[in-house]
């Protein structure tokens, strides 16, 4: 029954308090908060090591990810090679490692890049008001009338394929959804009596809405970052699956995963994708339980 | 309602034309133009400037950007898409052919994610910290975190390499001509598709859940004594209806969206599978009428969620609060 | 209790207790009181002082994380005791007095409305719930309520959404909804706070009116003083999970023996006595839940506190209706008397 384990736990909680052995370290609540989830915590650390692992490629793999081996080709995972080779006998572990660094530069870069575009605009359109805003906001309400895939599908058109290039889709796409949310804080916090305070101090608008009023809005700004960097991660992975995105010769976790499309691959040579697909899922889900663990400890409303 | 609609329409059009504007001048700037997608390598060798030319001239692309932006616009609002140029077919016959194998794949995964997230998501939030409820929140997250192609890669090689169950893809066999014989196709690239979407839904419909339930006219209607069914339902479901509302409207465009890949994975002879196609083939005008077509789609069913959430919060309907 | 025909609910020694973001907070910590017919039992306080718990946990709606930790809630149902405490929290037993015996109405009338139900459906389910009723007679019933309250043309309101009455007429649709089944009980968390101060008066003016025509026993919640002076029969003041003085209105009111019921007199302003007049506010500020001073709640506070208050005071008599809760109330009640007669 639910309600004699939570009866427990509450008993558990009482003795303590009797006891006084409650933790009282001065940590602040939001960290304690961020710690007390455990998803949040295992993915914060898997996050880490991920990173890391992919930050010192070098170290931990001795093999070059593009060179060419063809002498073994399609070898199952050995001792010698973790993950195996792939068809051209480039070892899957090393293309798994360095193709992470692209992948993790690519959706971190784009979404702390496409926060710093949405902020600077949505701030200073959501205090300013004027015709800035009511442009900024039709520009953003036309690139949010495609679907995210098409939008960026069709910039790629338009473009080519390059890194740069899709980087820079990814911002001009990405930008939208965070000038709506830091516009929509702006206009709440804009009527506060402090900001009115400020105003009548004579501070310049720059000052008072990027150092006074955006410390106020940094924590959905934050859960954003994070959540959109799994977007991005996940959009550029399906991209390069496609053949569309970063070109083929750079590694990253689509690109890898590319040669699935073939079913002589996908049945027989499980290696050359199944791992580089686990490890997307398990970054990417990594990512979304520290998302949604900085949000339920920077949400004031949600107890528990 | 009639006028709220009407501001609606003052909205949608002027957005839909200027839209149209900027693809086709996107479009304009792309590297290269059509005509040099379309010959082969061999090709370019032998033919002669003045042969290209004629080509272009063909296919219009010597008048200035203005006028063909305006002839293209005018014939398009008289149904005449124009014509693809890989193999020139008519953008209406491709559209007619495409569109309602998508149509059919979207709205078979709309209805199962919608009525399992929504169920599984109130469920959730009606069992709130229990173990049901962590272990949908982890499997929700798993949902949205792996990539949908992936999924839908492992579902092949499970049920339709292994176990053999079902195709590996395509929508119509040819000697495969009833409903009855057409279902085995439809139901990897749906569900794989359905339960991607079931994520997103459940978490949605979750919070809105906890959000209501948190209200203090949870606490009135208890108040009355009425059993928790109503209570949670009656009064709790029905005013978190309206947020899911709009999700399933959002999410639309994340379904026209996901469907591509998916489209793309099982081989389903979509619009999706079709703008990726023209995308790799720089088909200039198919490209353009495509993704019009989806913005096009967005727009309305946005446009249609606003009325929708009109009728059903009486706040908005009366313009107030 | 038992004995007494008069007490339509008796609270002893009730506790419970919040279990939030794993620490304990004892929100309602010891609390005894009775509630006669046909009487206004004012319970006054500081905001978090507990008073609004206690009326959550006579209804038994607590939220998850909370439970009833001891203490008994005895309600007189035709001549039965029930004790509320032992029925399942949204068990058939408990639903069955929520609402008939038991009604409550709230803070805020534009949060505690749902919004997306007219007025009269609102009004109707509980008479659905608690009454043979057929829904023609349900719908008079609505609108005959609506107009006892005051509401003016309740035919046409009661097919209205909550969004189209204002503040002061949606307490009046809650106390019709509240009212509908002559509840024994009325429960009143602060049902004044979120209005208008001439709306506050009219809506009180309904209270009383239906207190002495419907003999309902009625539990105020305000931290009011003012509210209290004008409509109490008895008073408990409450402070910190505990009620540190209770008695009839002219007790508590007249005779403050607890040093916080002075401070809390001493520190509203009274009408007529000019900018001059000296408002004592108290010192200090609430402590925090969780890390409460070890005996007497309100000792930190306190201008007489003593070693004696690392000790919790018991609950003493002083006559047969006032009761309190302080080691140093001789003294003190000297004190003040002295100062009142100089």
């Amino acid at each position: 029954m639910a309600n004699s384990s939570l009866n427990r736990k509450f008993d558990q909680i009482k003795k303590r308090e009797e006891e006084k052995t409650f933790s009282t370290n001065k940590r602040s609540r939001i960290v304690n908060k961020f710690l007390n989830n455990r998803l949040a915590v295992i993915g914060l650390i898997i996050f880490t090591i991920i990173v890391l692992a992919s930050i010192f490629a070098p170290i931990l793999s001795p093999y070059d990810p593009m060179r060419v081996d063809l002498r073994s080709m399609r070898q199952p995972p050995s001792f010698d090679h973790w993950f195996g080779t792939d068809s051209t006998g480039r070892d899957v572990f090393a293309r798994v490692l360095y193709g992470g660094r692209v992948s993790i530069f690519i959706g971190l870069g784009s979404a702390i890049l496409s926060a710093v575009v949405g902020i600077a605009v949505g701030c200073y359109a959501g205090y300013k008001g004027g015709w800035i805003d009511v442009i900024a906001l039709r520009v953003s309400e036309i690139f949010m009338s495609f679907p995210q895939i098409i939008l960026v599908l069709l910039l790629v058109s338009i473009t080519g394929q390059s890194l740069f290039n899709l980087m820079a889709i990814f911002i001009v796409t990405g930008w939208g959804g965070m000038y709506r949310l830091a516009r929509a804080r702006m206009l709440s916090l804009r009527e506060e009596e402090y900001v009115q305070a400020l105003r009548s101090f004579g501070l310049s608008t720059f000052t008072i809405c990027y150092k006074h009023m955006l410390p106020n809005a940094l924590s959905p700004i934050m859960v954003n970052i994070t959540l959109s960097t799994a977007m991005f991660i996940l959009t550029e992975a399906g991209l390069s699956f496609l053949g569309l995105g970063v070109p083929l010769n750079i590694p990253t976790w689509g690109n890898i995963l590319n040669v699935a499309q073939d079913i002589l691959i996908l049945q027989n040579y499980w290696w050359m994708w199944g791992p580089v697909g686990i490890v997307i899922s398990v970054f990417v889900l990594c990512v979304n339980f520290i998302g949604d663990g900085l949000r339920d400890s920077t949400d004031p409303s949600q107890q528990g | 309602m009639t006028t709220y609609i009407i501001q609606r329409l003052f909205i949608f059009f002027p957005m839909l034309l200027a839209i149209s504007f900027l693809v086709y001048g996107g479009l304009e700037l792309s590297p290269g133009d059509a005509v040099s997608h379309m010959i082969s390598p061999e090709l370019a060798l032998s033919i002669t400037a003045e042969q290209l030319e004629a080509m272009r001239e063909a296919y219009g692309l010597n008048k200035s950007f203005l006028t063909r932006y305006w002839i293209w616009l005018t014939s398009m609002v008289q149904g005449d898409m124009g014509y693809s140029m890989a193999g020139g077919v008519a953008i209406s016959e491709i559209m007619a052919k495409t569109v309602p194998a998508t149509l059919e794949l979207s709205l078979v995964a709309l209805f199962f994610s919608t009525i399992i997230g929504c169920s599984l998501g109130v469920l959730s939030a009606l069992k709130r910290g229990s173990a049901t409820d962590n272990s949908l929140t982890v499997a929700g997250m798993a949902g949205v975190s792996i990539p949908e192609f992936f999924f839908g890669l492992v579902a092949i090689l499970l049920f339709a390499i292994e176990l053999q169950w079902l195709p590996v893809g395509g929508r119509l066999l040819p000697s495969y001509e009833t409903v009855w014989d057409r279902i085995p196709n439809i139901v990897l690239p749906s569900l794989v598709l359905a339960l991607m979407m079931t994520a997103g839904a459940m978490r949605y419909a979750r919070s809105s859940m906890l959000d209501v339930l948190a209200r203090e006219f949870i606490t009135t209607a208890r108040s009355k004594g009425m059993p928790e069914w109503r209570v949670n339902l009656l009064h709790g479901f029905r005013v978190a209806l309206t947020p899911v509302v709009v999700l399933i409207g959002f999410r639309l465009p994340l379904l026209i969206g996901g469907s591509t890949i998916i489209e793309q994975v099982y081989q389903w002879p979509g619009i999706g599978n079709m703008f990726i196609r023209s995308v790799r083939g720089s088909d200039y005008p198919l490209v353009m009428t495509i993704s019009l077509m989806y913005v096009f789609v967005v727009l309305t069913a946005s446009l249609i969620i606003d009325v929708l959430t009109a009728l059903i919060d009486p706040r908005v309907r009366l313009g107030k609060e | 209790m038992d004995d007494k025909d008069n007490i339509a609910l008796s609270v002893r020694d009730l506790k419970t207790f919040f279990y939030t973001n794993n620490r304990c907070n004892k929100a309602v910590n010891g609390v005894s009181f009775d509630v006669e017919k046909g009487k206004t039992l004012c319970i006054v306080g500081e905001s978090g002082c507990g008073k609004s718990v206690t009326a959550a946990t006579i209804m038994q709606l607590l939220p998850t994380l909370s439970r009833i930790e001891e203490g008994e809630i005895k309600f007189r149902k035709d001549n039965k005791i029930i004790n509320i405490e032992k029925l399942e929290k949204n068990g058939k037993e408990m639903r069955e007095i929520r609402g008939s015996d038991i009604a409550m109405i709230f803070q805020d009338p534009m949060t505690a409305l749902n919004p997306v139900y007219t007025v009269g459906f609102q009004i109707s389910e509980n008479l659905k719930y608690h009454t043979n009723l057929n829904k023609k007679q349900i719908r008079e019933k609505c609108i005959s309520l609506l107009s006892d309250m005051g509401i003016p043309l309740p035919e046409k309101r009661v097919d209205e959404y909550p969004h189209s009455y204002s503040g002061g007429m949606r307490q009046r649709a809650m106390i019709a909804m509240a009212m509908a089944c002559n509840p024994k009980i009325l429960i009143a968390d602060e049902p004044t706070t979120a209005l208008d101060v001439t709306i506050q008066a009219q809506i009180f003016e309904l209270m009383e009116k239906l207190k002495k025509e419907n003999d309902t026993a009625i539990i105020l919640i305000t931290h009011d003083m003012g509210v209290v002076a004008e409509l109490a029969d008895n008073v408990a003041v409450m402070y910190m999970g505990n009620i540190v003085e209770a008695g009839t209105a002219d007790d508590v009111l007249r005779r403050p023996t607890h040093p916080y019921t002075k401070a809390l007199l001493e520190s509203v302003p009274v009408l007529g006595r000019g900018k001059n007049q000296d408002i004592n506010p108290i010192k200090g500020s609430t402590p925090d839940p969780y890390n409460r001073p070890v005996g007497c709640q309100f000792a930190p506070r306190c201008n007489w506190q003593t070693e004696s208050c690392d000790i919790m005071p018991e609950i003493t008599q002083i006559n047969d209706t006032h009761q309190i809760r302080c080691h140093k109330y001789e003294q003190f009640f000297e004190k003040y008397n002295e100062k009142r007669n100089s």
